[in-house]
């Protein structure tokens, strides 16, 4: 069945997205643990189909502040991708990259937040490149636009995008351990539906 | 969109690109606040009618009507409509693109925007006091302002 709505996406789906992203995020985990020189691990993540409202709830309050690094596919898959982080992952970028942590969002300087950028930028490279070789298909990426804000006015920029053929999004969520420290991460993949039918023929439908 | 009257705060939280609207009869103290997410309706929207300015704020007009609102009266302020992410792609200016959507049916229905806080790059909670008709925006790190 083809897919023209995200709210027409059933289990199968579901299941396929489920298993890109727990790919996409064990190969994520890889090369953040290279990059930080210590243990990453990464649980098997959540897959939802998610509401405006209910997509903001499950990372917190629409006005807490978070860190989001936003990148842009185009060519084989179109859409978006966005990695939330808080403060606890922020800190745990800079201490081992920087040495150095910090209290508040504000203390980020140029230097903090390039380094906060190429993190963000190396986990959904290595997620969207997993992806690419799955489907055997070539994704280029934009350079990597970083924000630091309310959560709801950052989730707001995914939903616009899809804002006129849906209400929902589809939501990557996964635990990550760094070096035995738990925090959270919140992965977002915002494939356009033309991208998600493309993903069911090349991965399910041959097998139904 | 909600609608209240003589009391009780109207508020939506973190407008990103989307922006608020604000329409205040002050004679029987009615409000309302819309929340868009898109300029325009087209042919093939799906969904929520009051996720796009066009038929949003058509269809908060009507309702208003309905609770005995004089559009002669409302009191209109607007705020939201960030450039949430520096790209250089088109999707950063859906922000401006709402802003102007929303001030050009504004002025089709003959209403005049009383006060604004729109633009720049930082989400922004509305707040619309329907006791006073006062309008307050909160934006993360800054002070609370009175529109």
């Amino acid at each position: 069945m083809k897919i023209t709505r995200y709210e027409d996406v059933d289990n199968i789906c579901k299941d396929m997205m489920k298993e890109i992203g727990s790919i996409g995020t064990g190969n994520a985990a890889t090369a953040l643990s290279s990059m930080l020189q210590t243990e990453v691990r990464m649980e098997v993540p959540k897959v939802e189909l998610l509401g405006f409202t209910e997509a903001v709830d499950h990372v917190g309050d629409p006005e807490d502040t978070v860190c989001c690094v936003l990148v842009q596919m185009e060519e084989g898959i179109n859409g978006m991708m966005l990695f939330l982080l808080k403060l606890d992952f922020i800190n745990e970028i800079l201490r081992r990259t920087l040495g150095k942590e910090i209290q508040d969002y504000s203390e980020l300087g140029e230097l903090e937040l390039s380094a906060v950028t190429e993190v963000g930028n190396i986990i959904i490279s290595s997620f969207v490149l997993s992806m690419s070789s799955l489907v055997g298909v070539q994704i280029n990426l934009s350079v990597p636009a970083v924000a630091i804000n309310m959560l709801g006015g950052i989730l707001s920029v995914p939903m616009a995008e899809i804002g006129h053929i849906s209400d929902k999004i589809f939501m990557i969520m996964g635990k990550c351990s760094i070096g035995g420290q738990n925090m959270e991460s919140n992965v977002l993949m915002v494939p356009d539906i033309e991208s998600l039918n493309f993903l069911m023929d090349r991965l399910v439908r041959p097998y139904e | 969109m909600k609608i209240a009257r003589r009391e009780g705060t109207l508020i939506t939280y973190a407008l990103g690109s989307c922006v608020g609207i604000t329409f205040y009869d002050p004679m029987i103290k009615l409000g309302a606040l819309v929340h868009i997410l898109l300029p325009e309706a087209g042919d093939n929207a799906a969904g929520n009618i009051f996720k796009f300015a066009d038929t949003g704020i058509k269809e908060t007009l009507r309702k208003l009507e309905v609770f005995g609102g004089v559009k002669s009266r409302y009191q209109c302020k607007i705020a939201g409509g960030a450039k949430m992410f520096e790209m250089s792609a088109g999707i950063g200016n859906i922000g401006e693109r709402n802003v102007k959507m929303v001030e050009k049916v504004l002025a089709e229905e003959h209403i005049r925007v009383m006060a604004k806080d729109v633009g720049a790059n930082y989400a922004r909670t509305m707040l619309l006091d329907v006791t006073t008709g006062t309008v307050k925006v909160r934006t993360s790190g800054r002070n609370e302002t009175i529109l």
